[in-house]
């Protein structure tokens, strides 16, 4: 461990630890514009030069370039360093256009700051600036080349960190330009985080543009809730509207970026058509008389039909507060416990996947950096979590062997082994690679047991020689791998594989002494609802059958759109004519909300503070950004607002679910405990033993793991795959899949997401294709039995054969099915002229 | 006038000197011959034994060089840098053009010293006709057996491809080169690692120039004692000067290194056009600072032009005579470093600029004292502040033709 000197302060760092770094460690920033800690140093920019007193380096050099080593002195503050920052300053403005004042960056860059700090006022150079021609790089970026200083951060993060090409320097010199080959569209789902990256303005948030300054805004931490990872954002609102969403550093979610869904999804919060007012048979009014409206008709419901005749429909996009004040009235009001998920099979993966997870196995995000192998087994990182692709790259940039078993075009901005197997193979496929990878390990070791006995209901797998050849090779690459993490999803997945995929992270636990788990949940809080919908195995597929034959009457959904994900929707709509009463609580324009009979409006979680548990287990909240309302440039046609008081705030009737859940209870005379109206969390804390620590809320910003010390995991089904198998021979399976952007709920509300969702596809094997007499391109009516769906045929080579892929798109309408998996003969697949 | 035996250039005025059959005539591979019998060890020890030091500029001992890459490395590579892009520099494109063999039995010596089984010529894309006998002397040599498997019976494998640089002068330097034949953009890497560490695709690799590696075969063949016989104390063996400018008749003259400044111009080179006087000699390429005619006595090597306040670099010699406009010169040059700057790190990308700049109105006669005040500021920071060797490059014929010629400076802005 290096001992050395900053600034007359001794401090002892880690070996291969930067003076850059050691200085910060000391709380001295040192000026920097190209070094940034996720993507290392390259010694471009010359800002971060100090002198060395003392020590093998001597005089002036770069601090970013430097190890810390035994018998440093440095000085930050010596009058030749200082000097020679000066230097480069007076160089960075020579081409600078001086456009801060229109500048969006201008109060948040760090060229400003060093500008100013650097005491460079008076313009010496007086030859020709250099300009450039922008680009429009789509609807996220925008670009403004002229104020570039060339650190090649944005370079390094696109190309080198995220790996995608499309965006780069070409030219050398002082010609040297940062873009892509022509306009267009950024390729890479992470462009956004060049925003946040760039110590200048080239790369400027194009949503947000002329919106305000960073003092203008209320900023807050917040978080992402467009996915399952939970990643740490910052809100800025501004006039009664989120204006730009932040990556927020947190060292074991989502280190310094965030991806683009989660960047832009936001304007759900915003949008104009979304309900602001409490609605009684498409009539506005008041929230007391709706909320009093519901509870009359509930008590009259109960009375007439029994507690059962009422069902909740909770949502797993609700914040911990919600859910728990859900669970508790069904409770009092002996309603049966709240659905959080259509699919039962869906909720039985994701109860499996919560109780394999433990202290010792569970991994954040960022762990899986660290991984030397990583097998993903049903998951596509970047439909269903696309910051996890990027944590599995740096991971692969280190070295690590990355393998997918995936049915899926999985694409992955890296080289990895894809196991395309259809789904009823992924156990198998699994068992296969992991026993020929412990295969020397001692015969009687209990892991090896434990398997050998569930021998019997896994399927003797006709794997191809190529699956064999891969398996083969990527079993020695594990064998010998020290710090192997298991990723596991739990959308495609046959039943058994997240307790199968549990058990062998277990067993690798006990073999090499490490071993991550990371599982990835459908929405931000399916960990929350898994937790508290425990208890059984009933889904509101269940619920829809029970209104159909009358026994249940009245329907509480709360912040949850089932025609998002239920494959039926004629029937879905049918069940719900049929109710007396529908009361929906929600904030985004839903058509559940269009058929409530009873609508009460909710505030987002910018609007109210919210806790949400994350894939791992980890608790974290998001702070009310600001007080909600109708954003001031929807009234008055976008004018200066109105010069008279008003009464309260315009459009600011929505209350947190959770309230509106105390406010139900108390219309129906159930009187919710005192401290629950306080602090909602009091009562989650008691809901669960996992969440009995979860008292007060300011511990939590930067999260803490709620999991046992060991897991009391569920075991792997006895009966493996009932519902799934090969099928006839020309039978394809259907698999209805998320995407990036546009089958993603919240975000889909966002009009520069749906710009570049793209034209939805239907994925099929190139084989398959051949087979149909289906090219790229084609247009198919592909018929259900619910419907038929229209769709543009996309044939690929890295898919498993016999399987269809179609993503959720709203686009699409593609809820057509009778079940949520389906299988369709070829005769079904037609040919568009 | 002394008379060398040329050594490097015996071979480029005989008729089909590029052919494989003219070099194994004049005994040509004999060297290869002689260091597969001898130990990689040997071989090494041979090259140390001659104290030959990098003709690319740097002036790096070979030998150490060599010394330095890794025994236990499983695999290892031989780049060998032909992209010649010194202003003022045309004595690896003659060797190139006119006698590729000489270089590429250089190349397996080396190779199989080091224990290379791969090596790659980079050769600066403008130099077409180089290219070509690259190519046809690599695919003659596989042809008669002194590349490919178990060469000469010897069980030493190598294989060599060319690859072209698209002309940018960065890529020169060693591990600028290295990122370009990795397909990358042509910018220096940090150092440490060094290449003989981490060097194309991370494995250790031996970068060195072609004039380097045409000496080796004679090294082989007469003995490094032979070859440290000739030279100075730090500076041993023969060297190709470049010689252009006003001189009567410029161009490639193999002597050792040592050689008298006036010597060369004088003897060798025919003398300063029109008989003029010198006013500045650039004694090593663009980058090295000037000499006024003062030091005309100083001999061509390593450590004597050091001690002059210049450097051998290349050996590449350009003449002025007292007709020149110094501030017109340093304009030139300093365009060209411009130009050229990889764009990389920020000093040399922006501080040339703004000495371009400055230098462009001195010599167009609408500077002033700022300018020339600026240009001795801008110099001073640029210089042994850049990421790599070129920002100091760039500065050094700025500041040298300050500290030389500053009256002819001043004497633009006399009108302003």
């Amino acid at each position: 461990m290096p001992n050395l000197i900053i600034d007359d302060l001794p401090i002892e760092v880690p070996a291969g630890t930067k003076v850059i770094e050691a200085a910060e460690q000391l709380g001295i920033i040192i000026p920097r514009f190209c070094y940034h800690k996720a993507l290392g140093s390259v010694g471009a920019c010359r800002m971060c030069a100090v002198k060395f007193l003392q020590g093998p380096f001597k005089g002036v050099q770069m601090s970013c370039l430097i190890d810390a080593q035994d018998g440093m002195v440095v000085s930050t503050t010596d009058e030749e360093a200082v000097a020679f920052r000066k230097f480069i300053i007076e160089l960075l403005m020579l081409n600078h256009p001086h456009d801060c004042p229109v500048c969006d960056e201008g109060g948040q860059c760090l060229l400003q700051d060093m500008t100013v700090a650097g005491g460079h006022s008076l313009r010496r150079y007086l030859g020709r600036k250099r300009t450039y021609r922008d680009q429009n790089l789509g609807v996220f970026i925008a670009h403004e080349m002229n104020r570039c200083i060339h650190c090649y951060r944005c370079s390094r993060f696109y190309q080198e960190f995220a790996g995608y090409r499309d965006l780069g320097p070409t030219q050398i010199a002082n010609r040297v330009y940062f873009g892509r080959f022509e306009d267009g569209q950024l390729e890479s789902p992470f462009s956004g985080n060049l925003v946040d990256l760039c110590p200048t303005g080239v790369y400027t948030d194009k949503p947000a543009r002329f919106q305000g300054r960073r003092w203008d805004f209320e900023r807050l931490p917040s978080l992402c809730i467009h996915c399952s990872l939970g990643c740490n954002t910052i809100a800025n609102a501004r006039y009664r509207a989120v204006v730009r969403v932040e990556a927020r550093f947190n060292d074991a979610v989502n280190g310094f970026f965030i991806c683009d869904r989660g960047r832009f999804g936001f304007p759900y919060t915003n949008q104009p058509e979304r309900p602001r007012q409490a609605r009684i048979d498409g009539n506005e009014s008041s929230l007391e008389d709706a909320v009093a409206g519901a509870g009359r008709k509930l008590a009259d419901i109960a009375h007439r039909a029994g507690p059962n005749a009422i069902a909740c429909l909770g949502s797993r996009r609700s914040s911990l507060e919600t859910q728990g004040l859900l669970n508790h009235l069904c409770q009092l009001m002996q309603w049966a416990e709240p659905d959080y998920f259509l699919d039962p099979l869906l909720k039985k993966k994701v109860k499996s996947a919560i109780s394999q997870l433990d202290s010792r196995v569970a991994v954040s995000l960022r762990q899986v950096e660290t991984a030397d192998f990583i097998l993903a087994v049903g998951v596509d990182p970047l439909g269903e979590a696309p910051m996890l692709a990027l944590a599995m790259r740096q991971a692969q940039r280190k070295e690590a062997t990355v393998a997918v078993i995936d049915p899926r075009p999985v694409p992955l901005p890296f080289s990895f082994e894809h196991l395309a197997v259809p789904t009823w193979e992924m156990n198998g496929c699994l068992k296969l690679l992991m026993e020929e990878a412990m295969r020397k390990e001692d015969e009687k070791s209990a892991a090896r047991d434990r398997m050998a006995a569930e021998e019997g209901w896994l399927r003797n797998n006709p794997a191809s020689a190529e699956i064999r050849r891969q398996i083969a090779q990527l079993a020695a690459l594990f064998q010998a791998s020290r710090n192997p993490v298991l990723i596991c999803g739990t959308d495609i997945v046959p039943e058994a594989t997240p307790a199968v995929v549990g058990a062998w992270a277990r067993s690798l636990l006990e073999e090499k002494g490490k071993c991550g788990l990371f599982y990835v949940l459908p929405d931000a809080n399916a960990f929350g609802a898994g937790l508290l919908g425990a208890a059984n195995d009933h889904a509101f597929l269940e619920t829809v059958g029970a209104i159909e034959r009358g026994e249940v009457r009245a329907l509480i959904a709360v912040e949850s759109d089932p025609f998002e994900r239920f494959p039926d929707r004629s029937r879905l709509e049918q069940a719900l004519a049929k109710l007396e009463l529908l009361l929906v609580l929600d904030y985004v324009p839903s058509p559940m909300v269009q058929q409530a009979h009873i609508f009460l409006p909710t505030s987002t979680l910018f609007e109210t503070g919210s806790t949400f548990i994350n894939q791992e287990g980890r608790i974290q909240i998001a702070q009310p950004v600001y007080h909600g309302g109708t954003p001031l440039s929807q009234m008055n046609g976008g004018g200066h607002p109105p010069r008279v008081y008003a009464g309260g705030l315009p459009g600011g009737e929505p209350k947190p679910a959770w309230q509106l859940l105390i406010d139900l209870a108390g219309a129906l005379s159930l009187a919710i405990e005192t401290g629950a109206v306080e602090n909602p969390l009091s009562l989650v804390a008691s809901a669960h033993p996992l969440l009995a620590g979860l008292k007060n809320t300011s511990s939590l910003l930067d999260g803490v793991r709620c999991l046992p010390d060991v897991a009391d995991a569920e075991p792997v089904p006895a009966d493996m795959d009932p519902a799934v198998g090969p099928g006839t021979e020309n039978e394809l399976q259907l698999l209805f899949v998320d995407s990036i952007f546009g089958a993603e709920e919240l975000s889909q509300y966002a009009d520069v997401i749906r710009q570049v969702e793209g034209e939805p596809c239907l994925y099929m094997h190139t084989q398959d294709a051949e087979r149909l007499g289906l090219v790229e391109g084609d247009r198919v009516l592909l018929t259900l039995d619910a419907g038929a769906i229209e769709a543009r045929v996309c044939p690929s080579q890295s898919m498993a054969p016999g399987t269809l892929v179609l993503p959720r798109r709203r686009k699409l309408e593609w809820q057509k099915a009778k079940s949520f998996s389906t299988r369709v003969t070829p005769d079904r697949i037609e040919k568009l002229k | 006038m002394t008379n060398w035996e040329p050594v490097l250039l015996a071979n480029v005025n005989r008729p089909n000197s590029e052919k494989i059959d003219t070099y194994l005539r004049y005994g040509g591979y004999e060297a290869l011959r002689k260091a597969l019998k001898m130990t990689p060890d040997q071989v090494t020890a041979e090259v140390k034994t001659s104290e030959i030091r990098g003709r690319g500029g740097a002036g790096f001992p070979a030998g150490v060089k060599w010394g330095f890459m890794p025994k236990d490395a499983p695999v290892k590579y031989l780049a060998i840098n032909t992209d010649e892009g010194e202003p003022g520099t045309f004595k690896d494109r003659l060797i190139v053009e006119r006698d590729p063999h000489s270089i590429l039995e250089g190349v397996i010596i080396a190779s199989y010293a080091i224990g290379a089984h791969r090596a790659f010529v980079y050769i600066r894309g403008e130099f077409f006709l180089g290219v070509k006998r690259w190519i046809k002397a690599i695919s003659d040599a596989y042809q008669k057996g002194f590349l490919g498997k178990n060469i000469l019976g010897s069980g030493f494998d190598l294989d060599v491809s060319v690859h072209r640089g698209a002309g940018a002068y960065i890529c020169g330097e060693e591990t600028a080169m290295l990122e370009s034949l990795e397909g990358k953009r042509g910018v220096p890497r940090t150092k440490p690692p060094f290449p003989a560490q981490k060097g194309f695709w991370g494995k250790p690799t031996l970068v060195q120039n072609c004039e380097t590696l045409a000496n080796i075969p004679h090294i082989i063949l007469r003995g490094g004692k032979w070859y440290s016989s000739i030279g100075t104390e730090k500076s041993k063996g023969m060297k190709i000067f470049c010689i252009s400018g006003h001189v009567n008749s410029p161009g490639n003259f193999e002597l050792p290194l040592g050689t008298p400044l006036k010597e060369i111009i004088y003897e060798h080179a025919g003398g300063v056009r029109k008989g003029r006087d010198i006013k500045a000699i650039i004694p090593g390429g663009s980058s090295t600072p000037f000499l006024t005619a003062e030091k005309i006595n100083t001999p061509m090597g390593f450590e004597t032009l050091q001690a002059a306040g210049s450097a051998l670099g290349t050996g590449a010699i350009i003449v002025m005579d007292e007709t020149t406009d110094m501030v017109e010169v340093v304009r030139r040059i300093t365009r060209f470093y411009v130009h050229e700057s990889c764009g990389y790190c920020f000093p040399c990308r922006i501080g040339g600029q703004r000495m371009l700049s400055s230098l462009e109105r001195l010599a167009g006669g609408k500077g002033s004292k700022q300018d020339i005040e600026d240009l001795e500021y801008v110099a001073k920071g640029i210089y042994g502040r850049t990421f790599c060797p070129m920002g100091t490059g760039m500065a050094e014929p700025v500041l040298s033709g300050l500290r030389l010629f500053r009256p002819e400076f001043e004497m633009k802005t006399a009108k302003n």
